[in-house]
């Protein structure tokens, strides 16, 4: 830049500020890209995300924007769920039984190699869940699956492995299928950046800022995949991913929004989010149910979907949608009834509820699409049944101090606009959380519901899921915390060379090797 | 010079040293960041191990302390988010803006020094409407606005450009074009403005006479004594343009450290937060004085004063 203006003075010429910004340009080019644009279709897969990865740490790939590299791609679990099935399949273990209450043995796969050459066994394994599960690395895959319990495990024999757990855990498998394999000679005392894995494909070049390169690993114990490389670009801006898809530049892209518009090449796919309203019952007028109640009736599920997502998502009426472990399909969402929600309100504030006390109607800015256009028509629908509803957008950190414990203290009681996404397929991931009266985005609960809560956390098959059912029916009618919205439907971005059906994991864990060119 | 520089640089250290206080002092005040790096549900046990593990449990002097301490041994600390060095971290990026921010200056001020002057010759000719026209409208265009229009038809509609990121050339041209039309109109209007005083002093008469071509005049008499604004303007809109990047950066991929100043505030990425603050402040101030030399250079009312001091 310097050079740039000083040679500005000998106003005589304007060849040296042109030599100096041709000279630029192209040192700037040598510095910033030394990338060539990749062939449309074939041998690289061109994916666009919505950021960089921060890191692609096997233990934090539970966190979207790593797994969705990482997961089954450069590493792998012992087992998986299918996502359209929701039963677990056999990974890098081919099977697994629980041998007492609380210890899980498991088979594990011969012959896989780890892409440094060194042998998958039950070694490997065992280090993996100590190394993720036990340590004091803060690996996010340990509070997000594990909570604060540790695990005893042990390598019986090289194929063998058994996991004990403090408590019976009917669920352990489904916990192991977030834990992805890596070596003995990964390190315990720092998280890796860039991790070897079993699977098909290795990180070739992590070009910080720009991309991402993986390629296929010649020594992967499965089939070969179609795609050579994989090559991962961001941009933060959804229009401009979609862009990329049009113009040719990208075959996926992922997180794209309705207004992005881009007609056929846009794939929609259940990402399991829902959106929902937290109501914090702590609080007037909040604290009377009818109240609560009021707020469900006066939310116009229908007119919002279709207004505003084009009729693409799902009115809900809990937390999880279709498909996870413990859904209730015989509930429906709450009628919008206008007039029984002013009377409700009426009603309450008859019994000396102090109806126009103010609720904070506390809202993430961009957490997705069309939150702002949303958070407005709540607030407006809410002031028609007679609450006196005050808007707060807040950026993620401040709305964290709303979502989680301790919550945040504010003037009025709050609703807070949640979007939940359950990954796991078993509801336990969401009523322990949401809903259990200590759970960490939970304001209240109570004894009853609590004890349903723990007895279905222990069950196991139909009880387990009949278990669940009876939770978010109960919910809806003698807890009302929660003021469902929608099911959300997520959008991927596919050029017409791709042959790829996304499921409601892909936003989590793209699998590359799923995808095939289209001749 | 010297003498000058050496003042310079002794009394730039004191504001250099406020904002990084500053900036450490009031992203702290914003709250413990663990919540945004631990699960929702991290038990109270993994926030206190996380707060811990960086530090964020001592009072804040304790902290301040040790940061200093650091950066006077070149340890910047580590990013929360990525586990790297955070001062590679933010020299990586910086100069990717840096690059885009000259480049970007570079071909505006050529273009309005060509259009400032055409639109000078004239005072209220044709050249001078149709460019205070273009140049208002290029001062008041919203970048972003800008930056998606310029992908829909240079991209999409035509497919000449690339929509985004920093491979090849033509990557270049959108996010420069971009970032240019603002300083462009800004340029433009001062050079004419110092452009129309100075074709009307004396000694530009006095070439007339004499029988300088008009080009000639232009460029060796008016402009020498026009172009001191517009370098100064031209330095503050540079400084401009390496905070301001962001919108650019974010829009077309592009690496730069206003995008991660940006994300580094939005996850309390705190130890790079401060590498890219102190970064770009020790840029500006040598930015800064680099244009008072080129002013004393220029100017020659300016040069004694600033020799003496």
């Amino acid at each position: 830049m310097t050079s740039s203006s000083t040679p500005l003075f000998p106003a005589s010429a304007v060849k040296w500020p042109a030599l100096a910004a041709g000279a630029l340009l192209a040192l700037s080019g040598c510095a910033v890209s030394n990338s060539e644009a990749a062939p449309a279709s074939g041998s690289a897969l061109r994916v666009v995300l919505g950021q960089e990865p921060p890191t692609l740490e096997a233990c934090e790939s539970n966190l979207t924007s790593t797994g969705v590299v990482v997961r089954s791609n450069v590493t792998e679990p012992l087992v998986e769920r299918n996502p359209q099935t929701g039963e677990l399949e056999p990974l890098l273990a081919t099977e697994w039984k629980a041998t007492s209450d609380t210890e899980w043995t498991f088979k594990l796969r011969e012959g896989v190699k780890f892409q440094d050459g060194t042998p998958f066994n039950a070694e490997a394994a065992a280090f993996t869940i100590d190394r993720a599960v036990n340590s004091k690395l803060g690996c996010n895959v340990e509070g997000y699956v594990f909570g604060d319990a540790d695990l005893k495990v042990k390598a019986v024999d090289d194929t063998t492995l058994t996991v004990t757990t403090p408590e019976p855990d009917p669920i352990l498998p489904l916990r192991l299928s977030f834990l992805e394999v890596v070596p003995t000679s990964t390190s315990t005392t720092a998280k890796v950046r860039e991790p070897i894995g079993t699977g098909p494909y290795k990180i070739e070049k992590w070009d910080a800022g720009q991309k991402i390169t993986l390629s296929s690993w010649d020594g992967y114990w499965g089939d070969k995949p179609a795609y050579a490389k994989a090559e991962y670009q961001w941009r933060s801006e959804s229009s401009v991913r979609a862009a990329m898809i049009t113009s040719g530049e990208a075959d996926v892209a992922m997180g794209l929004s309705p207004d992005d518009n881009i007609g056929d090449l846009g794939v929609d796919y259940p990402n399991n989010e829902t959106v929902a309203l937290r109501l914090e019952a702590t609080k007037a007028p909040l604290n009377d149910i009818r109240v609560r109640q009021a707020v469900n009736y006066a939310i116009d599920k229908e007119g919002i979907v279709s207004s505003l997502y084009q009729g693409k998502h799902k009115v809900a009426a809990q937390l999880v949608p279709e498909g996870i472990v413990g859904h209730n399909s015989a509930l429906k969402g709450w009628a919008f009834d206008l007039d029984k929600a002013k009377a409700l309100v009426a009603e309450a504030k008859a019994d000396g509820v102090d109806t126009s006390a103010q609720i904070s109607l506390v809202v993430r800015s961009a957490q997705f699409p069309k939150i702002t256009e949303l958070a407005q028509v709540l607030q407006e629908q809410l002031s028609q049944a007679g609450l006196n509803v005050k808007l707060k957008m807040l950026e993620t950190s401040q709305h964290l101090t709303y979502q989680v414990r301790p919550f945040a203290a504010d003037e009025g009681a709050v609703a807070l606009m949640t979007q939940h996404g359950n990954q796991a397929g078993d509801a336990a991931f969401t009523v322990d959380q949401y809903m259990l009266s200590t759970g960490a985005q939970s304001y209240f609960g109570t004894p009853e519901f609590d004890a349903m809560i723990k007895k279905a956390d222990a069950a196991s098959g139909d009880d387990r899921k009949k278990g669940f059912e009876d939770i978010f029916a109960y919910q809806n009618d003698k807890v009302v915390q929660f003021a469902h919205i929608s099911h959300q439907t997520g959008i991927i971005g596919k050029s017409k060379s791709v042959n790829y059906t996304p499921n409601s994991s892909s936003g989590d864990e793209l699998r590359v090797s799923e995808m095939t060119p289209a001749s | 010079m010297l003498i000058y520089l050496r003042k310079r640089i002794v009394s730039s250290a004191l504001p250099l040293v406020v904002v990084i206080v500053g900036v450490f002092a009031l992203a702290r005040m914003t709250g413990n960041p663990a919540s945004l790096y631990l699960p929702l549900n991290a038990s109270q046990q993994m926030r206190d191990d996380f707060t811990a593990r960086n530090g964020l449990d001592q009072p804040l002097l304790v902290q301040m302390a040790d940061y200093f301490g650091g950066v006077l041994r070149l340890d910047f600390g580590q990013s929360l988010r990525t586990g790297q060095d955070a001062a590679a971290m933010a020299l990586r990026a910086f100069p990717a803006t840096l690059q885009l921010a000259a480049t970007t200056m570079v071909l505006a001020v050529l273009l309005a020094l060509v259009v400032g002057c055409w639109a000078a010759l004239k005072p209220n000719g044709v050249a001078d409407r149709i460019s205070s026209f273009v140049s208002m409208a290029a001062a008041s265009i919203p970048d972003f606005w800008l930056a998606i229009v310029g992908i829909w038809v240079f991209a999409i509609t035509l497919g000449w450009l690339p929509t985004s990121g920093v491979s090849g050339a033509g990557a270049w041209v959108l996010p420069i074009a971009t970032l240019l039309l603002r300083p462009f109109g800004v340029l433009v209007q001062i050079v004419r403005g110092s452009m129309v005083s100075a074709l009307s002093e004396p000694y530009i008469k006095l070439a007339r006479s004499r029988g300088a071509g008009e080009l000639r005049m232009v460029t060796h008499h008016a402009l020498r004594n026009a172009a001191a604004p517009a370098l100064t303007v031209a330095g503050d809109l540079t400084v401009g343009l390496v905070n301001g990047a962001v919108v650019v950066e974010t829009i077309f991929g592009w690496p730069g450290i206003g995008k991660l100043m940006i994300d580094s505030i939005l996850q309390r990425d705190f130890a790079v937060l401060q590498a890219a603050v102190l970064l770009t402040a020790v840029a500006i101030f040598a930015l800064n004085i680099l244009i008072d030399m080129g002013y004393a250079l220029l100017d020659a009312r300016v040069r004694p004063v600033t020799a003496r001091a």
